[in-house]
């Protein structure tokens, strides 16, 4: 019997899945796609999901419910994708399982499509407006995300019919050296945030004599604020085993793990479904695809620990060990996993290296800049109205990302109980945006015009990071942020090197004090020498990048630590020890009680000239007296700094100020 | 045996090839502070981030328990940018060690005090307060006491129970600034299987771990 | 701390023999604790020396990789677990005052149990639900644009809740009682 090749091994598992894949939005009959992935269903999508079979039932319609992952554009969560022959898909979000009842009656029914609450048209056509009709979806180019929220992650017949596993094929065709020039063609760069370039690092270890060799895809995702890589193993877990079976190949390891972390346990679940599909096709496990290549996975759950994204800490907790770091060199390509050599890639990475090989690196990296080819894909959040996934062609200037693509900051509304008045708008100012997590840094408006790149974010005192962007606006005091991000490495830190674990108790203790208003001004060159020393002699990457939120909070946002420590005043109002909520006597209405009943340690009390007041002690600055006050009165203010509060006016239940 | 020559402050010194830029310096009377470092012959820790020193041609300080030495090196352990680290070092230590040197059974014996002599480095730190552990001691063994506020997590003593002896009754516990070294359930010495082998004890740095 | 109590140790050294008897690849310790706690929700000294003793390895070694860990507990966690997300998003958007409102409301510190063990709470980083921030994770289930009000509507829909479970354990019992008396009636009559 003659041996089949692996393109005809691979063609009969492509006919196989094109004969029941619904279509990339539904070409056969009616469909409807649910995104529910771990964001979609905290929206509320599995309920949203329940209300389209019931209504589809009552209403006797033979249709085919899909549950997708997440398309990226979280902030219209939930979101359903419902393709009805006659019309072009309509994205709709922001729904509801009653919104879920009227939409398919109307559409149904009426042949009314309801697009008060569509999002548009998902392609061209002459009846309703395309999404592409805004930035927020036009500026995206899809490459990593391409297949996110338009398949069902667990039917490995999805990923095939739309292209999966070619690249694969293609891979399995050539030889080691030449997918590894591929790889070096397209520039990839190590998309967890260290920007190493990717076919040099793959080179190192196909070239170290020594075996078995290992894969790692790194899927810890440990920054807080980032959830680029949580959304990619939900909802296209595929990408990555391919691109690990690609790696495998072209390095020589016939093992590979995916260490993901135990936060996120519909990524465990999706990935291990995955896994097992792929091996029932001949994906994984001996001779691939007919080949003489072998290949399979392990999933390894982290146990939650910042510092095992960082390579030789990762390779100690697999191997069941606490994730305490090693001096390197040897690294981990020389040796590794067990003292074996070891290739540890991030998981956007992984999820590259098909495309490249299926559409060829010219293709793919014909977008980017010098230096930086390709996309790279940002988790938006914070104050910003679009928050999600983006993903963008690097190159795009931060500016272009926060207001043309993210739509900028929102406003805060605040709601007016007169009749007919509508509600007032207070316009919110951009202030900073935080990139690349804890490692990362606070840049200011002035360098929103960066174009976003390893080495251009470098340039600036922050590092790209895994691709965590958290927008603040005026509201956010930039000494706090830095605080934050000390307490989180403080608590973060393995302990094992003398500058990490001694050092950022020390610079997290002074920032403490500078946000109390008991800072003096030689801790900022306390802070300074610190952070200096810390970043040269820490043992890892951890340490050595942990003083970065301090130092560009001190460079671009100097006079907010200098009015905390002279005036003892924060500027945001935002630092707790010093600010006061204030009711201001000439706005408060004597007949309102709107905020009495909204203050949970019942600190409002009625002066003797019935207007209300806020008793300082029992104040906790929770702020919901703020928002609990009519739009047509705002009288609650902050001040800062607490000196600055009048004398409180004495009670009107005994006379007596308690 | 190939050797290898290089310059350490200017003096030349001839060394076993594969030998660490370290050990090179202490066998040829050249002082580097260190206290993590358990021989040459075991794996360097890279915990105490003491033993900086600058090579030619090294835009950083590295350090010298990972270095390997190669021919025509030119080290120099006192320049301004590693004294400038291994104080700061040094004083993070100390701003974690309670400095009773007249109480502390390691009097006179101890590496903290050969690195204060040594470096010209005052055992009190100047820019950083003391933020003092305030732990229980662990006086339950009969043959030696277990004081974890000295301890400077230089994992010497787990090292050797764990990796030398093979009995593991040390080890790190919990993480980050309040990582210990203790037992199971961070129970007494006397609760735990310890064989009274007292091999942690003699190679403790400090006065952590101390002969009754 | 206000959570000491002797955990069921019976049933629970059964569920850790039990997890390892039956335990099917790798030989990895960080997964056979991880699935100690998944069941047990806590590590319990039997469990560790179980592994131990399964693994051939020091208590100490298992002890030293648990305490490591964020995910570990030692203690167990209240009938509800509350896990309040402290990411970046989160905090930016008002996450401390939340984690204050639970503080304040349950009379609890994080990381301890509440008296009557009803609740436990927690600080956790980042759960990857960024757009909802902030975000308080209950018994595993994910509630977004989280404020102090919320916390007190959770609060106070889990407390009539449980006012409507008692009133009808009451219920049922005093049935019970009745049908019991009726017999005994009708036995004597």
């Amino acid at each position: 019997m003659m041996e089949r090749t692996v393109s005809e091994r691979f063609e009969e598992l492509k006919k196989n899945a094109l004969k029941d894949f619904p279509g990339m939005y539904g070409k056969k009959g009616i469909t409807i796609y649910v995104g529910t992935a771990t964001c979609g269903r905290s929206a509320g999508s599995l309920e949203v999901l329940s209300s389209f079979e019931d209504i589809l039932k009552t209403l006797n319609i033979e249709a085919r419910i899909v549950q997708v992952g997440c398309h990226g554009h979280c902030y219209a969560e939930p979101m359903a994708v419902v393709s009805k022959p006659g019309w072009p898909p309509i994205m709709y979000g922001y729904l509801t399982p009653n919104r879920a009842q009227i939409l398919i009656k109307r559409f149904f029914n009426e042949e009314d499509p309801a697009l008060e609450w569509a999002l548009g048209a998902m392609e061209e056509n002459d009846m309703v407006p395309t999404v592409y009709e805004t930035p927020r979806w036009f500026r995206e180019q899809r490459w990593l995300l391409k297949n996110c929220g338009c398949i069902d992650p667990e039917d490995i017949n999805h990923y095939i019919a739309v292209g999966g596993y070619e690249g694969l094929t293609c891979a399995l065709k050539i030889e080691p050296l030449e997918i590894i020039e591929e790889i070096k063609k397209a520039g990839l760069r190590g998309l967890g945030g260290a920007g190493f370039e990717t076919w040099k690092k793959w080179d190192i270890c196909r070239d170290t004599p020594l075996f078995p060799k290992y894969l790692i895809c790194n899927a810890d995702e440990g920054d807080p604020g980032a959830f680029m890589d949580r959304t990619i193993l939900e909802s296209d877990p595929h990408s990555i085993i391919e691109g690990m079976i690609i790696a495998g190949y072209a390095i020589g390891a016939e093992s590979g793990y995916i260490y993901v972390r135990k936060e996120y346990p519909q990524a465990v679940s999706v990935l291990t479904t995955a896994v097992c599909q792929a091996r029932e096709l001949g994906l994984l496990g001996k001779n691939i695809l007919d080949s003489k290549i072998s290949f399979d996975i392990k999933i390894n759950q982290g146990a939650g620990a910042f510092v095992c994204g960082e390579e030789t800490a990762l390779i100690a907790s697999i191997e069941g060990k606490r994730g305490m770091p090693k001096p390197r060199p040897p690294y981990p390509a020389n040796r590794g996993l067990l003292g074996k050599p070891t290739l540890i890639n991030n998981v956007k990475t992984l999820a590259s290296i098909p495309k490249i090989l299926a559409y060829g690196a010219e293709k793919v990296s014909s977008v980017g800049m010098e230096g930086c080819m390709g996309t790279a894909v940002f988790a938006l959040a914070g104050k910003i109205k679009n928050a999600g996934l983006v993903e963008i062609p690097f190159g795009t200037t931060l500016r272009e990302i926060i207001f043309d693509i993210g739509g900028g900051v929102p406003s805060r509304i605040k709601v007016s109980n007169v009749a007919g008045e509508l509600p007032k708008t207070i316009k919110k100012q951009f202030k900073a945006v935080q990139i690349g997590g804890p490692s990362g840094g606070c840049l200011p408006e002035s360098l929103l015009d960066t174009p976003v790149c390893f080495d251009t974010i470098v340039d600036t005192g922050a590092i790209m990071g895994s691709g965590g962007m958290v927008v603040m606006d005026e509201d956010n005091c930039a000494v706090e942020t830095a605080r934050y991000f000390l307490e989180f490495t403080q608590k973060e830190s393995c302990g094992k090197c003398t500058f990490c674990r001694i050092g950022t108790k020390h610079m997290l203790n002074i920032l403490a004090d500078i946000t109390r208003g008991a800072g003096i001004m030689e801790d900022i060159d306390l802070l300074e020498e610190l952070a200096e020393t810390i970043k040269q002699g820490s043992l890892c990457n951890l340490g050595k990048t942990s003083p970065n939120p301090i130092l560009t909070t001190l460079c671009y946002f100097r006079e907010e630590y200098e009015a905390h420590i002279l005036d003892k005043r924060c500027p945001s109002l935002e630092c707790k020890d010093l600010i006061a909520y204030y009711i201001m006597p000439e706005k408060c209405q004597r007949a309102c009680d709107a905020c009495v009943g909204s203050c949970p340690t019942e600190a409002i009390y009625t002066r003797r000239d019935r207007l209300k007041a806020i008793d300082q002690e029992k104040c906790v600055k929770c702020a919901n007296c703020m928002d609990a006050c009519p739009a047509q009165y705002d009288a609650v203010i902050k001040i800062s700094p607490i000196s600055q509060l009048p004398e409180s006016e004495p009670r009107d239940d005994d006379g007596q100020k308690k | 045996m190939e050797t290898v020559s290089l310059t350490i402050n200017g003096k030349k010194i001839v060394t076993e090839k594969g030998k660490k830029v370290l050990w090179a310096a202490l066998e040829n009377g050249i002082f580097i502070p260190h206290l993590c470092s358990a021989g040459e012959n075991s794996l360097p820790f890279g915990g105490c981030r003491l033993c900086f020193v600058e090579i030619e041609g090294k835009k950083e300080p590295v350090t010298s328990c990972t270095e390997e030495v190669t021919d025509g090196m030119v080290v120099n352990t006192r320049t301004e940018s590693v004294l400038r680290l291994v104080r700061m070092g040094f004083e993070l230590i100390m701003s974690r060690h309670p400095i009773i040197c007249k109480e502390c059974p390691a009097n006179k014996k101890c590496a903290l005090q050969d690195i204060s002599r040594e470096m010209g480095f005052k055992l009190k730190p100047k820019k950083l307060p003391q933020i003092l552990p305030d732990l229980p001691v662990d006086d339950s063994h009969s043959l030696f006491t277990y004081n974890p506020n000295l301890c400077v997590l230089c994992g010497l003593c787990v090292y050797i129970c764990n990796e030398i002896v093979k009995e593991a009754i040390l080890d790190f516990n919990f993480r980050g600034f309040i990582t210990k070294i203790g037992t199971f359930q961070n129970r007494t010495l006397a609760e735990s299987k310890c064989n009274s082998c007292l091999k942690c004890v003699e190679a403790c740095p400090v006065g952590a771990l101390s002969k009754k | 701390m206000n959570n000491e109590r002797e955990p069921d140790s019976k049933d629970e050294l059964k569920i850790v023999k039990e997890t390892l008897k039956n335990w099917e690849g790798d030989k990895n310790m960080i997964a056979m604790l991880l699935s100690i706690q998944d069941h047990l929700g806590y590590l319990p000294e039997e469990g560790m020396i179980e592994v131990a003793r399964y693994l051939n390895i020091s208590e100490t070694t298992i002890y030293g990789v648990a305490t490591f860990y964020n995910q570990f507990r030692f203690t167990p966690p209240g009938k509800n677990h509350i896990q309040v997300c402290m990411g970046t998003a989160c905090h930016v958007k008002r996450g401390n005052i939340v984690m204050e409102s639970w503080e304040r409301r349950l009379e609890i510190k994080e990381g301890e149990v509440t008296e009557d063990r009803e609740f436990s709470l927690e600080r956790v980083n980042c759960v990857g639900c960024c757009v909802l921030a902030p975000v308080t994770v209950i018994n595993k289930e994910v509630r977004g644009q989280m404020d102090p009000t919320k916390v007190d509507g959770i609060l106070l829909k889990y407390q009539l809740g449980k006012e409507v479970e008692t009133k009808r354990k009451k219920e049922s019992e005093s049935r019970t009682e009745e049908g019991c008396k009726e017999s005994n009636d009708g036995k004597n009559s």
